[in-house]
């Protein structure tokens, strides 16, 4: 059945939808600039009431910040927000930092490399915003980090542990979590080592999306896991717009592994865990990066009798005896909600934020310069523990390795700061 | 058994994507418009289906008529409402319109949802059917089957009612099918009416398969529109036809090269295109001018 017809008549069409798009993208960027331009002097103003401020030493101290708080990263740059603005209320309410309120100002890159681009520039060059913290993911934070370096800011990231990043060399660059991405997997791998080598188990799958956090903990993980003689029956990255996993997970089953370990962000994540639910295949290890540590959104996805077992590395748990851990905990609930535990991602905003905090207080000033030296010399502790960072902004410590157990998220990995004392090996068969 | 039980997959997700892309095709081939809100509109009935079973705990299957309804009438909406009014300014008013109507639906739903997943859990969700050795998971079955019937009755409409044939003729001759009185603006708000429904039945289809989340409009519209170039704009038997390779050529690629996944379906966009610009299905006949 054919709905329309003509050759020419098609070619017009053809020509104009082209035509279209491109006046559409015409329209879009002057609508753009023009509200740029409207911004522009709105900021003008503002901006020159805040290097007033700031001259006297007097008003907010401005940091600026730019999150996807739009399209597809939209979910952790949401948490980041609230994160940040628990950190904002908190520092506020004991007094600000060096005497003086914190006020955030916080820009929406949509999702973009270009627009996260463009909002640092905005903020360092127009707002004139006297400190910096980071975007959500590697993905965002790589192009951000030239932006601050390039205009000696020190940028401190709740998110952003590829090594993408490091192999700039920066020194304005500080990734707040313990280790870098390809390190998310070691306490996984330190398990299957202290296992008895009968143990052990003897096959892996490795598959991963191609994202610049999850790929590389993967491919760590896989050549640690090789030199302790688990054999690799596969290994294969997909892209991140797959949905249709269950050709994936039947190639998996085909291979039999013991271990399954995937690189995943979220849905790809639920995703594999439901095809392999609706094919019966059951790994007796599985190990996930981001997906499982979105709390009620992964166990409401795969079912809360298939959390059972599942492990991932993190950074922070709600039950953390870490200082501050708990009033981060309670303002949270206080702000959005009693029942609700927050997200990984707000607490390692807020963590990126205290880390921010501490370098100001301990040089008692707002230059980035001293800040970077003194951050680079100095740890600082955090609601995700003691962190400290190497020459070019590399974390020194080690991820936490949680697993599901009986619906609840628990720390079991490394020892000293396990909130469970028991592993679930093997991980028990889908339901 | 495994080619076939690949194959299998390929020609389940190649039905739905079938489904949501006819709608695409059927507001273009009727009324020259891009519709680029239409993975808005099938995310919009996705997280509508959530709420309703979160809420009243509804089997999710029995609100297709309901969000096929609302959509549809949401559809008709929009195109009297506005799109109506941009028509005459060309088409490039048009895409711009329907992509700010996608991103206020995409802004409205992170207000409604907020920036987190959602997933539809009906008893069958993790359920599959085996067939012999091979293994059919249930939610992708049932939204198969539902969405060939869907199209079935969608191609039997169009071919056999008089409003069906209209906006056939329409499609086909517009100042002719003037001439014979079917107008022009009742035969548009009908295509766009239909279109718009076909996301309401597909976003049920997508709630019970996968999480949802406002901003996957984009990865579904990326999708939709590259197997209606596949297919031919304007063409239901072209869409489909492009949905099917979609889909097969995806599961055979997850299956053996998941990294290359995306060029293989891309690159046979690509390939068709060069030997037949206007699609597997697109009609390359003289323009039959009355005006």
């Amino acid at each position: 059945m054919k709905l329309a017809s003509g050759r020419s008549g098609r070619k017009n069409r053809l020509g104009a939808v082209v035509a279209s798009l491109a006046v559409a993208g015409l329209v879009l960027s002057a609508c753009s600039s023009g509200g740029d331009e409207a911004a522009t002097e709105e900021t003008t103003a503002a901006e020159t009431a805040a290097t007033e401020e700031a001259a006297s030493g007097e008003g907010p101290i401005r940091i600026g910040i730019s999150l996807p708080l739009t399209g597809d990263f939209s979910q952790p740059g949401g948490a980041a927000k609230k994160g940040y603005e628990v950190w904002q209320t908190l520092t506020n309410q004991a007094g600000g930092m060096l005497g003086r309120d914190v006020e955030l100002v916080i820009l929406d890159d949509a999702s973009s490399q270009e627009q996260v681009v463009t909002d640092y520039n905005r903020l360092i060059n127009e707002e004139k915003v006297d400190l910096l913290l980071g975007t959500f993911s590697s993905l965002l934070n790589y192009p951000a980090s030239a932006v601050a370096e390039n205009n000696k800011y020190v940028l401190i990231a709740p998110a952003g542990g590829s090594p993408k990043i490091f192999e700039q060399n920066f020194k304005y660059y500080f990734f707040a979590q313990q280790a870098v991405g390809p390190d998310q997997g070691n306490e996984m791998v330190k398990y299957v080592e202290s296992l008895p080598e009968a143990e052990r188990p003897k096959t892996a799958a490795f598959v991963t999306q191609d994202d610049p956090f999850a790929a590389p903990v993967i491919e760590a993980m896989q050549a640690k896991m090789e030199a302790l003689g688990v054999k690799t029956v596969y290994s294969e990255i997909y892209p991140p717009e797959t949905v249709n996993f269950q050709p994936i997970a039947n190639a998996i089953a085909q291979a039999k592994p013991d271990f399954v370990a995937q690189g995943a962000v979220f849905e790809d994540g639920v995703n594999l865990i439901k095809s392999m639910v609706q094919l019966g295949f059951s790994p007796n290890m599985m190990f996930q990066t981001s997906a499982p540590s979105n709390g009620l959104q992964f166990s409401d996805a795969i079912g809360i009798a298939n959390t059972e077992g599942i492990f991932y590395a993190v950074s922070w748990t709600e039950k953390a005896d870490t200082p501050g851990n708990a009033e981060f905990v309670a303002e949270y609930q206080k702000q959005f909600g009693a029942d609700l535990i927050p997200e990984e991602d707000a607490a390692d905003a807020y963590a990126a934020a205290q880390v921010l905090q501490a370098a100001v207080e301990a040089t008692g000033g707002l230059d980035n310069t001293v800040i970077q030296e003194w951050l680079h010399a100095n740890g600082v502790t955090t609601i995700l523990g003691d962190l400290s960072w190497d020459e070019i902004g590399r974390p020194q410590g080690e991820f936490l390795l949680a697993q599901w157990q009986n619906g609840e998220v628990e720390i079991v990995k490394p020892d000293a700061v396990a909130t469970s004392t028991t592993v679930i090996n093997p991980k028990p068969a889908w339901q | 058994m495994q080619f076939i039980q690949i194959l299998a997959f390929g020609l389940l997700l190649g039905g739905v994507y079938a489904l949501l892309a006819s709608g695409v095709t059927l507001i273009f081939g009727v009324l020259d418009v891009v519709n680029v809100a239409q993975g808005a509109f099938l995310v919009f009935s996705a997280l509508f289906t959530w709420q309703i079973w979160d809420l009243f705990g509804f089997e999710p299957l029995l609100l297709i008529p309901l969000n096929g309804l609302l959509m549809g009438l949401l559809g008709w909406a929009i195109y009297r409402g506005m799109l109506v009014r941009v028509a005459p300014q060309g088409p490039g008013m048009t895409v711009l319109l329907m992509f700010g109507i996608a991103l206020i639906l995409e802004g409205i739903l992170n207000l409604w949802f907020g920036n987190k997943f959602k997933s539809v859990t009906p008893s069958y969700y993790l359920s599959s059917f085996n067939f012999g050795d091979i293994v059919l998971p249930m939610p992708q079955l049932i939204s198969g089957i539902l969405a060939f019937i869907t199209l079935g009755l969608i191609y039997a409409y169009l071919r056999f009612s008089w409003a069906g044939r209209a906006l056939r003729a329409s499609a086909q001759n517009k100042e002719g099918a003037a001439l014979v009185g079917i107008s022009q603006r009742s035969a548009a708000s009908l295509a766009f009416a239909i279109g718009a429904a076909t996301a309401g039945v597909g976003g049920v289809l997508l709630a019970i398969m996968y999480p949802i989340f406002p901003a996957t409009q984009y990865d579904w519209i990326s999708r939709l529109l590259g197997i209606v170039v596949l297919g031919g704009f304007g063409s239901i038997p072209g869409a489909i036809t492009g949905a099917m390779i979609l889909g097969v050529t995806e599961a055979f690629a997850n299956t053996y090269l998941p990294q290359w996944s995306s060029l293989f379906f891309y690159g046979a966009i690509l390939l068709i295109l060069l030997f037949r610009p206007q699609g597997l299905m697109g009609t390359k006949t003289r323009e039959d001018v009355v005006a």
